[in-house]
């Protein structure tokens, strides 16, 4: 049977560097999977190769059995694969509805000429999006539904987080890539996000969701399956508590010891 | 009902109030008249900005009786001839202002809306204006089918200057652009079918009707100046390409523009092909300048590329800096603002660039947002 997604030999390299070397990878249906090593690790550089945002060396992506490798970033989100940003990249500027509406540009279809000439399609399927939008946002907290002219500036870190999920959630993904999510977060505002997740897996179970993190709470909470990457390669996957015992593990994040020193 | 009455009468004598202050400005020959209004200008300005509760109960005021003060708006508009028969040239100072909305509108959809610095717009102005003119003068096109063909040709070269600036990013794109701009204004010169410096002359006036829009427009028995033709005509253009605008920017294309803006690797990640809609902005702008262009050559009768100078791209690029970025009416304010100043400071003519880089950086250094910034879009629950 084949996986969701599946990388072969995944392999990027800058200049003499290799950022992420020979990575097989693979999430079904459904799965969450915690992408944990130090910093500088390969894990965004992880993320941005299977969004498109950069071109593999060597190796492959597939996804539902279709060649994904070396494709332009807008198509592979088209495809279903949303994601969110270590800073959080929102449109600044823009409301909080507004970022949510262009998250769903992948499957929107009006034109220019709708805009411009066939005004009722182009507003239909705006007023649509508004209103999947909020209940969108809604689900995750009516303050932010309320707020929704905002400027997404002027929102809180822990606020923009939710923005920023919600907008990769309204490209109806099959597979969302969290990238640090609880980044600056008080455990508070952690414990919050933890709950958002699992609001995400209760209402689309069929999601599968990739998430980097180095908040143990949070893999240990939500993360089925735990993936380890360091120096580029990924030296051992499964279940937190296989590899919270690992020797390699606790060697990458804690350091080797050098005999009794 | 008293209340509406009242608050009626309030925005009309507000706009016969600025009506009065612009009539004044244009007919002064006085330099301390001038400076005096612009003065009065800028203080009410930084009044506005700074008691914000001011500027809010304005704009309560407009807002609430929209219909009464579009009426009033129109009636200006339309009396502008009837106001400035005795000096047509005041006219044609305002038919320009025309003109010039239209170009910044246009470059709006690219410098405001997507962020992409565009400095060619004089060669889609000349593009247009050449390609109507040529078709008039060698195949008798008329006026109407050529200012829809004009625009058509300068989309095309839009779309064409569009696919080298998507190799480059943000100043390198700048520099794509006036070098699209100094190869079109060259080739002007230097094309023996484009008449080369001598330009194009005799180009045949437009009518409608059998009526010509050289010949004065008689309206109740008054007889207005030829200019109030093409006057009546760039209001009209400029109408739409408000509407055109309001619609962009209101549908999913201005939405992703902007995001395009905001964040361009974020936009990627969201399905946007960034590529293609910088290309639409491209096209559209172009097309923008296209149809003022052709507009302005029949108008005048006699183009050359002097008329597309570098120069006007620089003015176009300010007006839009200096209106707010993405917001259609502080673009047209900033593009009569720099179309009607300049004209009562002739006697500084060769400092013109100069005073253009003046306003650009203090608009930039003290209200980066420009005069009137980009709104929120509001979406109405039905």
């Amino acid at each position: 049977m084949s996986h969701l997604l599946e990388t072969i030999e995944l392999t990027i390299h800058f200049g003499g560097l290799a950022a992420v070397n020979k990575v097989d990878f693979h999430i079904d249906e459904g799965e969450v999977i915690g992408l944990i090593g130090p910093n500088g690790s390969g894990k965004t550089t992880f993320f941005n190769l299977l969004t498109g945002i950069y071109r593999p060396t060597v190796g492959q992506i597939l996804y539902r059995g279709e060649n994904l490798t070396g494709l332009p970033a807008f198509k592979i989100t088209k495809k279903g694969i949303a994601r969110t940003f270590q800073n959080n990249r929102l449109f600044l500027n823009l409301s909080v509805l507004d970022n949510i509406l262009i998250g769903m540009h992948s499957h929107q279809s009006s034109t220019w000429f709708d805009a411009i000439f066939r005004r009722s399609v182009a507003e239909q399927e705006i007023e649509r999006g508004v209103e999947k939008s909020l209940s969108l946002l809604g689900q995750f907290s009516e303050e932010l539904a309320e707020n929704r002219y905002k400027r997404a500036a002027d929102l809180s870190q822990a606020d923009r987080r939710k923005v920023e999920i919600c907008r990769a959630l309204a490209s109806d993904p099959k597979l969302l890539l969290l990238d640090e999510p609880s980044a600056g977060m008080t455990p508070e505002e952690t414990e919050a996000l933890m709950a958002d997740i699992e609001k995400v897996r209760k209402t689309q179970p069929e999601i599968a969701i990739v998430i980097i993190e180095h908040d143990m709470t949070v893999i240990k909470g939500v993360a089925g399956r735990v993936s380890v990457f360091n120096y580029g390669s990924k030296i051992t996957e499964g279940t937190y508590a296989q590899i919270s015992s690992n020797e390699e593990v606790l060697e990458a994040y804690l350091g080797k010891e050098e005999g009794h020193a | 009902m008293r209340n509406k009455i009242i608050q009626s009468i309030l925005i009309l004598c507000i706009e016969a109030l600025f009506y009065g202050l612009f009539i004044t400005f244009m007919f002064t020959e006085r330099m301390w008249k001038v400076v005096a209004l612009i003065l009065g200008l800028i203080g009410l300005a930084i009044y506005l900005s700074r008691w914000e509760k001011a500027a809010q109960t304005l704009a309560m005021l407009f807002k609430g009786m929209k219909v009464v003060s579009v009426f009033g708006f129109v009636l200006i508009i339309l009396s502008i001839p009837f106001v400035f028969k005795s000096s047509p040239y005041l006219i044609h100072i305002c038919l320009m202002a025309g003109l010039y909305s239209i170009l910044a509108i246009g470059l709006n959809f690219q410098l405001g809306s997507t962020n992409v610095v565009n400095f060619a717009t004089a060669a889609s102005y000349g593009i247009g204006a050449y390609t109507s003119a040529l078709l008039a003068v060698h195949f008798q096109l008329s006026f109407w089918a050529g200012i829809w063909i004009a625009g058509a040709v300068a989309s095309l070269f839009g779309f064409l200057l569009g696919f080298p600036c998507m190799k480059t990013k943000d100043y390198y794109l700048s520099l794509v652009t006036i070098a699209f701009g100094l190869i079109i204004y060259l080739l002007l010169n230097n094309l023996a079918w484009t008449g080369g410096p001598n330009g194009v002359p005799n180009i045949p006036a437009p009518s409608i009707g059998g009526h010509s829009f050289k010949s004065p427009l008689v309206f109740l028995g008054i007889s207005l100046p030829f200019q109030s033709n093409y006057f009546y005509f760039v209001v009209l253009l400029v109408v739409g390409a408000i509407v055109v605008a309001h619609r962009l920017h209101h549908s999913r294309t201005g939405l992703t523009w902007n995001a395009i803006r905001e964040d361009e690797i974020a936009a990627r990640c969201q399905g946007i092909d960034v590529t293609w809609y910088k290309i639409l902005a491209f096209g559209i702008d172009a097309f923008f300048g296209g149809v003022a262009g052709t507009v302005y050559a029949y108008y005048v009768g006699f183009i050359s590329p002097e008329n597309f100078h570098f120069v006007v791209s620089v003015v176009v690029v300010t007006m839009v800096i200096l209106g707010g970025m993405d917001n259609v009416f502080g673009v047209i304010i900033g593009a009569i603002l720099l179309t009607l100043l300049p004209e009562k400071f002739r006697a500084f003519e060769d400092f013109r660039l100069l005073i253009y880089g003046v306003i650009v950086l203090g608009v930039l250094m003290v209200r980066p947002q420009g005069l009137f910034p980009q709104k929120m879009r509001v979406y109405l629950k039905r």
